[in-house]
């Protein structure tokens, strides 16, 4: 059974997209039917982290509107054979987004045996946000580890228990995991940063990972890959963590500790 | 519009409606009001348009300026829909103003004696008319009780009862009760307890990190920091006179 994943955090630029885009490539790697949505509809850049914004021609809300075909809009990954993007539209506006045509995307991407679909939330907890909670049947909060994050986090957590499908059901409530993203032990030591912990007490929701602040993610994105596939980088087994425990593997958390640097690793820079 | 064929255009079934009582103690308007402006501090939605029931039991011998009394609930947000324990005289004046006369039921054998008392007409049976006026219950309802984290943006109202939340109230949420407010768990949002009027009401919880505690419309914010208190103990928010109190709760012996 298909199951929907909605990536999402209430706030702005803690890692949504990112996160979306290497986890949706982190399943598809595992062999797993797998298709990345874009909800971000007017601003979208999904399609930019996962290096095929020259290969868009139809979109979210074209399918939804019926002027395209889901096969037609759909978009396979340049480096997984069963990964799938529809992008969002850039022109269009948000409230070109319905109910019931997301309703029926989504089930139309089940009928074609998609097995996870992943939907990238637009910020905030506007109509965007709100549709691509719908219908989720798992959720992945993403937070930095400071306050405002934080907040708006348990903002969102507050409205995917209000506003979704499975919350109005009374049935099975929608699967919530955290995902803390931007994680800078040395900072955490220092105490300018809240910890692992510290959120997690206030959240009180599972940790599904810690995704340690590198500069690997900003080059990732600027060469339009997930920063999943840079190998050898802290950032790229952060998120390949993720997905193994998604998977229900259970495995120790890494990059929470800080260790000071030793003497040849300073002279030589290493990071 | 096939539909409308099958289905009768008006149905009329019983249903119980919660509202609040107002106990008068006193006739005077101006009293009246003076009390109500400071139970609502001035917050415009703080009754939040409830179906509201007169009682001027206590206050049977005074005179009652309706023409004056009902506006005055209405522009604090109350809607007056019936009054109990009305002198008969007044019962003309209250339904004037769309009011019923809420009959305090009587003890059935009364009631029976007074129907047979009364002289009868023999006719022939006709069934009995279907009670109209929704049946007004003001009851002390059940604990509400909430396992789950009360976050940012959400807002639980314990409507005339307490509340019992065995999570955390997260910054940025609001748990109000008409009674007292138990929490097992840190509390870091804000908590109304007694939020109407009751002043012996109390919110306790295990940590106290609140943004604002108030007990029957007395409010604290702690913008200096929450009083220092003995570490690891429960801790209870209650009113002493007219401010609120902060302690900790410590096993006695």
């Amino acid at each position: 059974m298909a199951r929907i994943i909605v990536v999402t955090s209430g706030k702005g630029g803690v890692g949504k997209t990112t996160s979306s885009a290497s986890f949706a490539s982190g399943l598809a790697m595992r062999g797993h039917k797998t298709a990345v949505l874009d909800f971000d509809v007017g601003l979208r850049n999904l399609d930019l982290i996962m290096g095929c914004e020259r290969r868009v021609v139809y979109d979210l809300v074209n399918v939804i509107s019926g002027e395209a075909t889901l096969n037609q809009a759909l978009i396979k990954d340049k480096h997984c054979d069963n990964l799938f993007i529809l992008p969002a539209s850039q022109t269009r506006d948000k409230d070109a987004l319905t109910e019931d045509g997301v309703e029926k995307v989504l089930n139309d991407l089940i009928k074609m045996d998609f097995e996870y679909i992943v939907c990238d939330s637009p910020a905030g907890i506007e109509r965007g946000a709100v549709m691509a909670l719908t219908f989720a049947d798992e959720a992945i909060v993403v937070t930095n580890p400071e306050v405002s994050s934080v907040r708006d986090s348990d903002r969102i957590l507050g409205i995917i228990q209000a506003k979704s499908k499975r919350a109005q059901a009374g049935g099975e409530p929608v699967k919530e995991h955290l995902l803390i993203t931007r994680y800078s032990p040395k900072r955490v030591e220092a105490g300018e940063m809240l910890s692992h912990t510290d959120v997690q007490e206030i959240l009180r929701i599972p940790l599904i990972g810690v995704i340690p602040e590198s500069e690997a993610v900003l080059h990732a994105s600027n060469q339009g890959n997930p920063a999943i596939h840079m190998k050898g980088s802290d950032v790229s087994d952060a998120y390949g963590d993720v997905v193994s425990r998604f998977l229900g593997q259970d495995i120790p958390l890494r990059f929470i500790n800080y260790e000071k640097p030793g003497l040849l690793q300073r002279i030589f820079g290493g990071k | 519009m096939q539909n409308s064929l099958t289905r009768k255009p008006i149905e009329i079934k019983i249903s119980t409606v919660v509202a609040v009582a107002i106990l008068l103690h006193e006739a005077s308007i101006s009293v009246l009001e003076a009390a109500l402006k400071e139970m609502t501090s001035g917050s415009p939605d703080f009754f939040d348009d409830e179906f509201a029931v007169i009682d001027v039991e206590a206050i049977a011998d005074a005179t009652v300026d309706w023409n004056a009394l009902i506006p005055l609930f209405k522009s604090h947000g109350l809607h007056p829909v019936a009054v109990r324990h009305a002198r008969e005289e007044d019962y003309a004046t209250v339904r004037s103003h769309g009011l019923s006369i809420d009959v305090v039921s009587k003890p059935r054998l009364e009631a029976e004696q007074i129907a047979a008392s009364a002289p009868v007409v023999v006719q022939a049976p006709v069934p009995a008319p279907l009670p109209v006026e929704p049946q007004i219950i003001v009851r002390n309802n059940p604990a509400m009780v909430i396992d789950t984290p009360v976050r940012a943006g959400q807002r639980i109202y314990a409507r005339g009862a307490d509340l019992i939340i065995t999570a955390s109230v997260n910054n940025g949420a609001e748990v109000i009760a008409d009674g007292s407010i138990h929490i097992y768990a840190p509390l870091r949002g804000r908590a109304l307890a007694g939020a109407t009027g009751n002043t012996n009401a109390r919110i306790f919880a295990l940590t106290m990190e609140p943004e604002l505690v108030s007990i029957a419309g007395i409010y604290r914010t702690f913008e200096n920091g929450f009083p220092p208190l003995q570490a690891n103990h429960p801790v209870q928010v209650k009113l002493n006179g007219d401010s609120i109190e902060v302690s900790s709760v410590k096993l006695v012996g």
